[in-house]
């Protein structure tokens, strides 16, 4: 934590608006992406960060500094954005799903390349993707976003999610098996 | 050597959850087997278009966010100072100086100087009683009533603190010679209330809040006595000064801390 960082934080402690507003400012951005990343959904990550922020604010006191500021809000709003998506259950719909009428299967469509339509056919590809995402458990989900995409260590994952280590790890082989059961054709080897 | 598993394949495609051993052992191994490689390469396959398409922040979002969450910190009684927005709010009818009476002024503070006069005869009192008596007060009852006196002292001062973090705001940053007028009557009446407590504080045993109340007088001072002609120059010397000293933050901090200690002791 920088001397700065923690300046505003002391004044945000006393009270001072402005100094609430800096630190919302400060970290809004990054605490949007992996909201939007566990919810896939714009709004409702907007509600997480919004509702991250009420929580740390409310509890700055509780801050002890150990970590750093940003990881500290990181963990809240990680856990804003999974109470979210467990509120609303609509939100399980929210990815585009596959067309359970298409029989080409993603990896022989993968295999078509190159084609003028490639692109097309990734796009396809990510889609069915993030509809297996959508089709996963919420922790499941968000374990694998955290791994995966933020680059989180199984350890900040565990602390983040307050699991142990070894939960955190089965929620991620799961998701990473649900991934490989929509990429992979039914009886074609891996 | 244990069979490798696609779940240590994904921990290596991670380079996490492994000890280097373990990590050294499947790099041999991938580089011996084909079968191996083919199932390392499906388990990248299947993460690999994960996550291409990403929602990205709107420009606004800060400024969104903020006005949605302004008045939710502020119902939930989070801002001590107000938001700066409402500062400057205008109220019809009113003159200047009477609004910058009613934002610095706390409404007790005429009340916290009797309170303050009071507890330094009580605690004066007690003081002398207590020295000239053999009578030794049941331990329980004394305990209460030195909180109960504490609290009372530190929610008048938190009060007292807030006022003259607004005397000090008004004092540096403002030009306006019928403003700075009302801020040094009110830097008087502050600093008669600061002198009082600063004594309570210390009979109280409090010398932590004595030491900076007592480093608050002379700037008071200086504040009841600011030149409303030289208003300039001398704003200028007091923002240089407070920002010297990190005066502002000191007050907003002590004033924070009292009034926790008050919410903990109820």
């Amino acid at each position: 934590m920088t001397d700065d960082e923690a300046r505003w934080i002391a004044r945000a402690r006393a009270g001072e608006s402005a100094a609430f507003r800096h630190l919302a400012d400060a970290n809004a951005a990054a605490l949007f992406r992996v909201c939007a990343r566990i919810t896939g959904d714009r709004a409702t990550a907007e509600d997480a960060v919004q509702e991250a922020f009420f929580n740390a604010f409310r509890h700055l006191g509780d801050f002890d500094g150990r970590s750093a500021f940003s990881t500290w809000l990181y963990r809240i709003a990680v856990n804003a954005a999974l109470m979210q998506v467990r509120k609303r259950p609509h939100l399980e719909v929210a990815w585009p799903k596959r067309d359970d009428g298409d029989d080409t299967t993603l990896l022989d469509a993968a295999d078509e390349s190159p084609t003028p339509d490639r692109h097309a056919v990734s796009a396809e590809i990510r889609r069915d993707v993030e509809a297996e995402l959508a089709r996963m458990t919420p922790i499941e989900r968000t374990a694998f976003v955290l791994r995966h995409q933020e680059g989180r260590s199984l350890e900040e994952i565990s602390a983040a999610l307050s699991l142990n280590v070894g939960a955190a790890k089965q929620a991620i082989f799961r998701a990473v098996r649900k991934l490989r059961a929509t990429l992979e054709a039914p009886g074609e080897p891996a | 050597m244990n069979p490798i598993t696609d779940d240590d394949l994904v921990l290596y495609l991670y380079r996490d959850g492994l000890d280097a051993a373990r990590i050294a052992q499947i790099t041999a191994a991938l580089a011996a087997s084909g079968a191996l490689r083919e199932r390392y390469a499906a388990i990248e396959h299947a993460v690999a278009h994960f996550g291409q398409d990403e929602i990205a922040p709107e420009p606004d979002l800060g400024a969104r966010l903020w006005q949605r969450l302004e008045p939710q910190l502020e119902e939930a009684g989070v801002f001590v100072s107000p938001p700066p927005a409402r500062v400057g709010a205008s109220v019809p009818g009113r003159s200047v100086v009477d609004r910058l009476r009613a934002w610095l002024a706390p409404p007790p503070l005429r009340l916290a100087f009797a309170a303050a006069a009071v507890l330094v005869v009580a605690i004066g009192t007690g003081f002398i009683v207590g020295r000239n008596s053999a009578t030794v007060s049941p331990p329980v009852a004394s305990t209460e009533a030195d909180g109960s006196a504490a609290r009372v002292l530190e929610a008048y001062v938190a009060a007292n603190l807030r006022a003259t973090e607004g005397v000090l705001l008004t004092g540096s940053n403002s030009r306006d010679a019928s403003l700075l007028e009302g801020n040094r009557e009110l830097a008087q009446s502050l600093l008669e209330s600061n002198r009082l407590y600063a004594l309570a504080a210390a009979r109280a045993g409090n010398t932590r809040l004595a030491d900076f109340l007592r480093q608050l007088e002379p700037v008071l001072l200086s504040l009841a006595n600011q030149p409303g002609m030289a208003a300039v120059q001398s704003s200028e010397d007091l923002r240089r000064f407070l920002d010297a000293t990190d005066l502002l933050f000191q007050v907003r901090a002590t004033e924070a801390r009292l009034a926790r200690n008050g919410e903990r002791r109820t």
